[in-house]
Parts: C-alpha cells; sequence; structure tokens
C-alpha cells in the first residue's frame, strides 16, 4: 500500500467504520464468489461477461478475473461477431480501461489488457484497407498516454507503453517528433528524468538512424544541459544525463571544455556537490583516457584537484563519505 | 522520533504478522486476494528473519499453498481458484523451501511451466497470457535455481535480454528501453548473481547510481528525483550487498528510516512515516534491516530475498556483502 494515510480511530468510530464496510464486504464477497463460480464452471454468457466488469471496477487487480474476460472475449464473443462488431467491441474494451486507469494509473493488469486488445483489432474496415481499423487505434493510443503523462510525468506504466506504442504501430510516426515531445516534457520539468532518459533512446536511434547529424546534435544537447544545470545544479536527472552525453570520453576536447565549464559553475556555487562529483568523474577520465596528450605536471595536478575535491564531497554530502573514500584510495592507487 | 520508535519493535510485528490472516472481515483482505501467496511468503520470510518463524502454523500454510496448485496450467494460482502465475509460483516454492516441504510440488510439472513461459527474446511471460518483464525473468531463474533446475534453462538467450535492458546509468529497466528503476535493478542483479554473469553490469556506474537513491532524511528513493519508501530499502540495498558496495549508503540514517515508519500500536511498517502499513512493507523494512546489520536479525540472502542459512544450506549462496551483525 503506498501513501496510505494512518489514521487513529476511536473505538466508537472504528465500529461504525466496520458496519459501513460490512455492506460493502458482504457485496464484493456475492461478486467474488459469482465470478470464480462461472469460471469454474466455463461459463462464457454474455452475463458472465457483465460480470466480470463488475468485478474489474470494484478489484483492477484481480488477474484470475481478467483472464476469464479474455477467455470469453476469445471463445465466445469474437466467433460469434462480424469483423465490425469485434471492431466495436475493441473499442468499448479500450474505453474500460480508459476509465480504470484513470482511478488506478499504475496497475499491470490494466495496460497488460490494453495491449492485448492492440493486439486482437481485426482486418477492416474492408479488403482493400485491411490495416484502416488499426492504423486509427493505434494512433489514438498516442493521445490517451499523453493525458496519463500529463496526469503524472513519471508514470513508468505509461512510458513503458508509450515505447510500445511508438515501436509496434502500423503506421509509424517519424522519431523526431518523439525528440520535440521529449523536449516539451524536460522544459516543462529539468527534474523530469524519465523524459531525459527517453531523450537518450530517442537520439540514440536518430544519430544511429543517420536522421540527425551526432556531432551537431550533441553540441544542441550541452547548450540544453548547461541551461538546466544553471537553473538548478542540485537536480541530479540533469547530472546524469550529461554524463550519458559525455560517454566514454573519447573526445579530449570536449571533457576539456566541459570540465571548464562545471568549473565556472562550481566557482558561483562552491558548495554544488554534482559540480564536485562531477568534476572528479571528468577528471578521472581525462587521467585513464587521455594520459599521453597530459604532461607529468597536468597529471599530477588533476590527481591533487581529485582527491581534494573527494575530501570537499565527504564534508557536503556524508552519507556517501565511504563511496569518496573509496574513490579516493582509487585515484590514489592509479596515479 | 518518539523513543519507541527508535528499536525494532520485534514483538509487535510478529503480533502484526500473526494477525493478518484474522482479518477476514475487513474488506481490504478479500480485495487483496489475488496477492494472498505473495503475503504469506513476505510474512514468513519477515518473521524468519526477527526469529520467529514459528509464529504461523506450518500445518495450515503448507495446506493453503497446496490449495493453490492450478493442476491445467501444472503451477500455483496467488488464492484456490485463481489462475496459475509465475509470481505466485516463486512465493509458493519459496514458502515450501522454508517449511522443509517441497515434497508437496510435482517439480516436472512446474519446470515444465516455467519454462514454457520464455519468449524468442529471452525475458519471460508472467502467464500465458504474455504480459512481459523482467520480473518475470528473475521469477524464473530463481525458482529454477531453488528447483536444483536451472540447467534447463537458455541461459545466452536470457542474460541476451537482461544486457538489452542495460541502460547507460547502470541500471536497468522493466522491459528492453525502460527507464532504470531499483526494484528493477534487483531483479536484474539478482538474476544475473544466479547466473553467474555480473560481469555483465557496469559495477562502477550502477554503484554509483544505487548510492545516490540515498535522500537526506535517510530513505531511498527507487528513481533520481522521486520519494523514498521502505521498499526500496531491499531493493537498493540488496543490489548494493550482491555488487559489495553496501557502504556506499550512510547506515545509521537509513536504519533510523525504516524504524520511523513503524505502526508503533499495532505493528507493521509502512512505505514511510505516518502511513498505513502492509506486510509487503514490513517484509522489506525487516530484510533491509537485517542487510544493514541490525542487531537480533537472522542475516537475509539478498540475492533470494530468503534466510542466508537456509540458501546456504542448500549450496546456492553466491558472493555478495552484507553489513556485520551488530550487538545490541
Amino acid at each position: 500500500m503506498h501513501g496510505v494515510k494512518r489514521v487513529r480511530y476511536s473505538r466508537e468510530a472504528l465500529e461504525a467504520k466496520k458496519q459501513k464496510e460490512q455492506a460493502k464486504l458482504k457485496e464484493y464477497l456475492s461478486l467474488n464468489d459469482d465470478v470464480l463460480a462461472k469460471r469454474n464452471a466455463g461459463d462464457w454468457s454474455k452475463d458472465a461477461f457483465d460480470l466480470t466488469t463488475r468485478v474489474l471496477h470494484a478489484n483492477a487487480e484481480f488477474y484470475t478475473v481478467w483472464n476469464y474476460r479474455r477467455d470469453i472475449l476469445i471463445n465466445s464473443i469474437f466467433p460469434n461477431s462480424s469483423p465490425s462488431e469485434v471492431h466495436d467491441r475493441i473499442g468499448d474494451e479500450l474505453s474500460v480501461t480508459t476509465s480504470l486507469l484513470k482511478q488506478h494509473p499504475k496497475v499491470y493488469g490494466i495496460w497488460n489488457h490494453r495491449r492485448w486488445c492492440l493486439a486482437n483489432i481485426p482486418d477492416g474496415p474492408s479488403d482493400t484497407d485491411l490495416d484502416g481499423w488499426r492504423k486509427t487505434i493505434w494512433n489514438k493510443e498516442l493521445y490517451v498516454v499523453e493525458k496519463m503523462l500529463d496526469a503524472d510525468a513519471r508514470n513508468f506504466h505509461a512510458w513503458n507503453y508509450r515505447r510500445y506504442v511508438l515501436a509496434n504501430m502500423p503506421m509509424k510516426r517519424p522519431a523526431q517528433a518523439e525528440l520535440v515531445y521529449t523536449t516539451r516534457k524536460i522544459e516543462a520539468n529539468f527534474s523530469n528524468f524519465s523524459a531525459w532518459h527517453q531523450r537518450s533512446k530517442v537520439l540514440t536511434s536518430l544519430w544511429e538512424g543517420g536522421q540527425l547529424d551526432p556531432h551537431k546534435s550533441k553540441e544542441e544537447e550541452f547548450d540544453l544541459v548547461k541551461n538546466a544545470m544553471y537553473t538548478d545544479p542540485g537536480d541530479q536527472s540533469v547530472w546524469i544525463y550529461h554524463r550519458w552525453l559525455v560517454g566514454a570520453g573519447n573526445a579530449y576536447d570536449i571533457l576539456q571544455r566541459e570540465i571548464a565549464s562545471i568549473q565556472e559553475l562550481l566557482d558561483e556555487q562552491p558548495d554544488s556537490k554534482w559540480c564536485m562529483e562531477s568534476l572528479v568523474f571528468y577528471k578521472r577520465l581525462l587521467l585513464r583516457h587521455h594520459a599521453r596528450q597530459l604532461s607529468e605536471a597536468d597529471r599530477l595536478s588533476l590527481t591533487q584537484e581529485c582527491l581534494r575535491l573527494l575530501t570537499g564531497l565527504q564534508d557536503i554530502d556524508p552519507n556517501r563519505r565511504q563511496r569518496y573514500e573509496d574513490l579516493a584510495a582509487d585515484v590514489k592507487k592509479i596515479n | 522520533m518518539s523513543s519507541s520508535t527508535s528499536k525494532l519493535l520485534i514483538p509487535l510485528h510478529v503480533q502484526y504478522i500473526q494477525s493478518l490472516g484474522e482479518s477476514k472481515d475487513d474488506l481490504l483482505y478479500h480485495l487483496t486476494a489475488h496477492l494472498r501467496m505473495n503475503a504469506i511468503y513476505w510474512g514468513l520470510t519477515a518473521l524468519n528473519i526477527m526469529q520467529h518463524k514459528d509464529a504461523l502454523s506450518r500445518t495450515e500454510m503448507i495446506d493453503f499453498v497446496v490449495s493453490c496448485w492450478d493442476d491445467e496450467a501444472g503451477a500455483f494460482g496467488a488464492h484456490p481458484d485463481h489462475d496459475a502465475h509465475l509470481h505466485a509460483t516463486l512465493s509458493a516454492i519459496q514458502i515450501l523451501i522454508m517449511q522443509d516441504a517441497l515434497d508437496r510440488v510435482d517439480v516436472d510439472r512446474v519446470v515444465k511451466f516455467i519454462l514454457s513461459l520464455q519468449q524468442p527474446s529471452g525475458v519471460f511471460a508472467g502467464d500465458q497470457w504474455g504480459e512481459v518483464d523482467t520480473r518475470f525473468l528473475y521469477c524464473a531463474v530463481n525458482a529454477l535455481s531453488l528447483l536444483g533446475r536451472l540447467h534447463e534453462l537458455d541461459v545466452e538467450k536470457t542474460v541476451g535480454y537482461l544486457r538489452q535492458c542495460r541502460n547507460f546509468d547502470g541500471g536497468f529497466g522493466a522491459v528492453a528501453g525502460a527507464e532504470s528503476h531499483a526494484a528493477m535493478v534487483f531483479v536484474c542483479t539478482a538474476a544475473l548473481a544466479i547466473l553467474d554473469r555480473l560481469d555483465e553490469i557496469d559495477q562502477e556506474t550502477l554503484g554509483w547510481w544505487l548510492a545516490e537513491r540515498q535522500l537526506p532524511n535517510g530513505g531511498l528513493n527507487g528513481r533520481p528525483e522521486k520519494l523514498e519508501d521502505v521498499c526500496y530499502s531491499f531493493w537498493v540495498l540488496s543490489s548494493m550487498s550482491i555488487l559489495k558496495k553496501i557502504r556506499w549508503v550512510d547506515a545509521d540514517k537509513l536504519i533510523g528510516f525504516i524504524l520511523s515508519a513503524q505502526e508503533t500500536e499495532h505493528g507493521g511498517i509502512a512505505d514511510r512515516p505516518g502511513d498505513q502499513p502492509d506486510v509487503f512493507h514490513t517484509h522489506f523494512g525487516v530484510a533491509g534491516l537485517s542487510l544493514l546489520g541490525y542487531p537480533g536479525l537472522a542475516d537475509l540472502d539478498p540475492v533470494y530475498c530468503m534466510p542466508a542459512k537456509i540458501i546456504e544450506r542448500m549450496g546456492l549462496r553466491r558472493d555478495w556483502e552484507a553489513l556485520p551483525r551488530k550487538t545490541e
């Protein structure tokens, strides 16, 4: 149970609450018994189907009832329906899950049923347009999932569903559109790491597919990140994304430039943990991958700088003191 | 924080777990029937860790587990008359092992059920209806290992899927492409530990990401810029134990946070202070405390999330490191 506040009741209040709950309990138990009895009897009637709707409204996590509902659809309703009726039925199923998702946006079983619906859209509307229904319904899904992400921009069920829709919809949307979407989400809230994560995936595919020039696009990303860093240097989402952008640190010039830029921010915000932590990380990348381009004196000063920052981090971020001690020991050992 | 929450209230939590089976006039009890098998596993494991493993009737428990057998599918459901599911099946196996009653399972049929759920991509479905994610992959790997049948698994295929779920931040998501999440980091890390493939993990990066889950109040969150929650004490700490980096969080502050989420009147632990307790958070809170070396608790195996003694006896112990047990 998540986020349900504890309430203290007096003995009388508790008794009154119990009384009130008894009626609900009785109703639920009778629904529960009915639906399981029908299921055990292999009842695939319209009544049984309607009963599953009622049970799922009372308890959307009842996976056995979702399974039973699909059994009725597959074995009884679909075989006795025209393609057009099946199409309408899928529409009804999607509506049921939409209303349930509004109340329970994090219930796996509802999202799962939605996926199942999409996989069961019949061919049609006509022999010359077999994909028509599929295209229309899948396109609408993006709208639904955007509504869900407007309500909770970090809902990982919704993000996973979004990626599923984008990857499987019959008429693919250009990947650039998804880049625009992540920009919108990030600009609404820099802390939304789910959107930064999605952005890293979208950009990777655009670079690999030759749809964006990686060099130019990375420079734009560095600008975006810098802006976010200056807005809130304490927000870890941005720093994690920055680490992805720098990657293995093979580009010597970029590494040096980013170190200088973070140093500048640190000078303005001398207690910024993320500035310090990132400087240690990038300076160590320099030492690891570019030792030959550095003079002996440079290497020594980078090492000293890392150790000094790690000592500072132990003071301002004591929760992770042991990590900084371990990193310092490592820096000393390697250099 | 009041003085009553500076200690783990073991007798009260034992009573709380005992009382759960007696709340049949409570609507919530029935609304969570689809989690009953898991709830019994959470309760029993917590009791084992609190050294009160006999607080629930062994016979009744075994009878219940057996009554959840779905003979058509050849596996366990979460409740009598509920459909077989991989998650309920793992919990059933874990309960029966803790109760030394594995002989009540038709192992061959269960193994067949589990293996039938692996998809061409290497991931596992939870049941015949095809919902897939890394949680189910872990359930499969864990259960096959406990049943001594891991050799029947296509390891390369399984590891191949986990590799697809790995992100640049070192973590893992629920499916390929998904954002890293501490619970999914646990299932993927523990599955790789069971398969002896921890070399697939960028341990330095993942250790960093995990350490950054600790918030100023000592609690752990599951993703960047999210709220703390007691259950992440286990998801994060188990992964850190497997990577031998559990010292990268402040143990005392985390212990303080878990203890502050205790319900001090009727027992149980909640997701965070002031919330309603439940058996899930009670279990994962106690599990976290065990890994942090809290005095008086038994050792928990972070890979299988079962008492360490049992896993050792079965010869399944992997290389992990929790904090040393403190004395009172």
